[in-house]
């Protein structure tokens, strides 16, 4: 049964010693969850995702035996959700020792900065109230403790901060599990991975059993694919900035330092433009910047790297051609491209087909049968009567249904 | 496998079976006759010239004329734009040569047909030279191109260049007629022209047009059905992305963009030539307005080659015809 796990949770450890990295985060914890009287009730974890901030609460939890009540960003957050899971796990102090061999129950909240500002409307105020009235310990993580509306709760928390673990640690996770799953893997692949994940252990692990789990091996070139999809730290957040950027100073100034994937931000540029700009003129503008930053982008290719400054220049200007006319709106996400090629494949792939059958009868090529020969095969098999040509082209009844079907290009 | 003669596409049921029915063409059709009075001399040959003027048609009239009923044995056909990459062209031909015994009464060879050949990259176009070298005891090609430009020289030189232009239209009319003589279909001489009008000296196009017509209203053709016709085959997806972007519709536009992309799979240069095309079909822009348009657009073909995302390309084309549309509807 343990062979469907996820590895991520099969070798989730159970003891704070075997907790990877950030040494000092975890005596601060233990220091704090393990002393009687408490200067502050509750603790805010935060650090970066995958660090092993939940791995390490319900490790403390099992070590020293306390029961773990849990609420995380699956679950919403108003006032009342909090409320109805949270004030009787707080209040009511370890009702369940009695037939457990638990000292206690600890609330733990992930993922704090996930509470959004409409759904989880006083969900803060609600956590604020928890923290003051609880009788157990509480235990809050997020990922960014900048955030504006977790303010409040920075006051009545101690704070404990998680990093990145180091990638030589991360390295040693993975050949442990190596071992253990019969995985026999070049190190330079586990090096790789390691680097790609930036420090953030669970993504590592993932990418290790996708990677490995089916083939038992792993060389350097299989982790080639993973840099096609380097994760997008905080896309949202850039694109953001990027559309409210007040001059091109300030978009260039955002550009170079954010680490977006360049693919991903310009299609993502790409589909948000025509909600910043509602002007013609001013999207004609800005769409001629972006379109000259994706020659760059051509230009630049597998090689010329150097070249990317003048990419991103280019749509530093697209951002800022009229600061003035900035009105705030949501983004889209994810890219109509993909999303648009995923529901049109079944599509795309019959016409591909019927225009086959033509080319191989009427001697022309794909394309050419697709612009040539559909339209008037169309018009045709809507008039019924030209049904022997289909038969003649060998187009199976479901095919000629589709022409019949599909809307006129 | 017998074929109904009554159910073919008419563009096949029509299609020449030997030098002497070809439309047109007169010129090349006698050099070509020369070759067939002994094939031993006859060198790569190389057709260069717009869509539906009977490139494709004179080679396999040659494989016929070399090879008889039995062409299709001695007979390799290849489409560039169907094969990904020069390594299926290069295996293919290569497993051709070595199975087809080329040899045929007295011609010395096989006949290998590459069509659409200026789809090749330059690269494949190079191995493709090297495959002609090598094979060349055993094979001949007829390249079929749209533009011979596109042909890299060493290729050109080693070919006898076919240029084919644009068909004489009354040699169409005739044809047509001839065609819905054949078929009992009444076909009025104004329906005719109207069509050879539209086909612009394309003879698949016309004879494709001529056929629907014949199906959408029951054997008689007048000037009326062509029109119905030729309003239904058109691009109106294309016009109807144009139009938007031009009356400021911009995310509308961009929809039908994508529609094309996905649904039909067209590449980025496929819709900006069908932009090309249906622009000048499009009654109510001014002939000025089409020429700034048509400015832009080729701009943004330009600009296509050059990128790495079509869609942005694309995109930024349709913010321009935006902007030219918001500009001029001030201007009025």
């Amino acid at each position: 049964m343990s062979e469907n796990l996820l590895w991520v949770e099969k070798y989730r450890p159970k003891k704070v010693a075997n907790v990877v990295g950030n040494d000092e985060a975890k005596a601060a914890f233990i220091d704090w969850f393990k002393s009687k009287r408490r200067t502050k009730k509750a603790v805010l974890l935060y650090g970066p995702p995958g660090v092993g901030k939940t791995t390490l609460v319900n490790a403390a939890a099992n070590e020293f035996g306390f029961t773990v009540i849990e609420m995380n960003a699956s679950d919403t957050r108003s006032e009342k959700a909090v409320r109805a899971v949270a004030a009787p796990a707080t209040s009511f102090v370890a009702l369940d020792t009695f037939y457990k061999e638990s000292k206690g129950n600890i609330l733990f909240m992930d993922e704090v900065d996930g509470i959004a500002g409409n759904e989880d409307r006083g969900g803060v105020s609600a956590l604020l109230k928890i923290v003051e009235n609880a009788r157990v310990p509480v235990i809050m993580a997020a990922n960014d403790p900048d955030l504006q509306k977790l303010r409040p709760l920075k006051k009545v928390c101690a704070l404990v901060r998680f990093q990145q673990v180091r990638i030589p640690l991360i390295i040693a996770t993975l050949r442990k599990i190596c071992q253990k799953e019969g995985v026999e893997a070049e190190f330079e692949a586990l090096e790789k991975i390691a680097q790609n994940s930036r420090g953030d252990v669970r993504s590592a692990i993932n990418d290790l059993q996708s990677l490995a789990e089916t083939e038992k091996t792993l060389t350097l070139q299989d982790t080639m694919i993973l840099s096609a999809r380097n994760k997008d730290v905080g896309m949202d957040e850039v694109l953001r900035e990027y559309f409210s950027a007040k001059s091109l100073e300030e978009a260039s100034l955002l550009l170079f330092r954010s680490s977006v994937e360049y693919d991903n931000f310009i299609m993502a540029v790409g589909d948000n433009l025509p909600l910043r700009y509602t002007d013609p003129v001013e999207l004609a503008e800005a769409y001629d910047f972006v379109s000259q930053a994706d020659m760059f982008r051509g230009r630049i290719g597998t090689e010329h790297w150097h070249l990317l400054r003048y990419f991103f220049n280019d749509l530093a200007r697209a951002a800022a051609v009229s600061p003035q006319s900035y009105k705030p709106f949501t983004l889209i996400s994810p890219p109509i491209r993909v999303i648009t090629l995923f529901w049109t494949k079944g599509k795309r792939t019959t016409l591909e087909k019927i225009c086959g059958k033509i080319g191989q009868r009427c001697h022309v090529s794909r394309q050419t049968a697709k612009e040539d020969f559909v339209p008037f095969l169309k018009v045709m098999l809507e008039k019924q009567k030209a049904l022997p040509v289909a038969s003649w082209l060998e187009l199976a009844p479901e095919e000629v249904e589709f022409l019949k079907k599909m809307s006129k290009f | 496998m017998a074929v109904n003669e009554e159910t073919l596409m008419w563009v096949e049921k029509y299609r020449p079976k030997n030098l002497n029915e070809v439309v047109d063409l007169k010129d090349v059709v006698e050099s070509l006759k020369a070759f067939m009075r002994n094939p031993k001399t006859m060198p790569h040959l190389l057709f260069a010239g717009i869509p539906g003027t009977g490139k494709t048609t004179l080679a396999l009239c040659i494989a016929r004329e070399l090879f008889g009923p039995n062409w299709k044995t001695f007979t390799l056909e290849l489409n560039a734009s169907d094969e990904r990459g020069i390594d299926t062209v290069r295996e293919r031909v290569k497993d051709f040569s070595r199975y087809s015994r080329a040899a045929f009464g007295n011609v010395p060879f096989a006949l290998i047909i590459l069509d659409e050949s200026d789809q090749m990259t330059g690269p494949a176009q190079t191995a493709l030279r090297r495959i002609m070298e090598t094979s060349s005891r055993t094979s001949r090609f007829i390249l079929i191109c749209n533009y011979s430009g596109k042909i890299i020289e060493p290729i050109q030189s080693r070919c006898a260049v076919f240029r084919f232009s644009k068909l004489d239209p009354k040699a169409m009319v005739e044809h047509l007629k001839f065609i819905a003589e054949k078929e009992n279909v009444t076909l009025s001489p104004e329906a005719a022209e109207r069509i050879v009008d539209y086909a612009e000296g394309d003879l698949r196009h016309a004879i494709n047009a001529l056929q629907t017509a014949a199906v959408y209203k029951d054997g008689v053709i007048d000037e009326k059905t062509v029109q119905n016709v030729v309003g239904e085959v058109s691009g109106v997806k294309v016009q109807v992305m144009i139009n938007k972007a031009l009356s400021g519709s911009f995310i509308d536009a961009r929809k039908k963009m994508y529609e094309l992309m996905g649904e039909y799979g067209f590449s980025g240069s496929e819709i900006v030539r069908q932009m090309q095309r249906e622009l000048f079909k499009m009654s109510f822009v001014t002939p000025e307005q089409k020429a700034e348009l048509s400015n832009i657009i080729g701009e943004y073909d330009y600009r296509l080659t050059q990128g790495a995302n079509s869609d942005i390309q694309l995109s930024a084309l349709l913010a321009q015809f935006g902007k030219v549309g918001k500009t001029q509807g001030e201007n009025q």
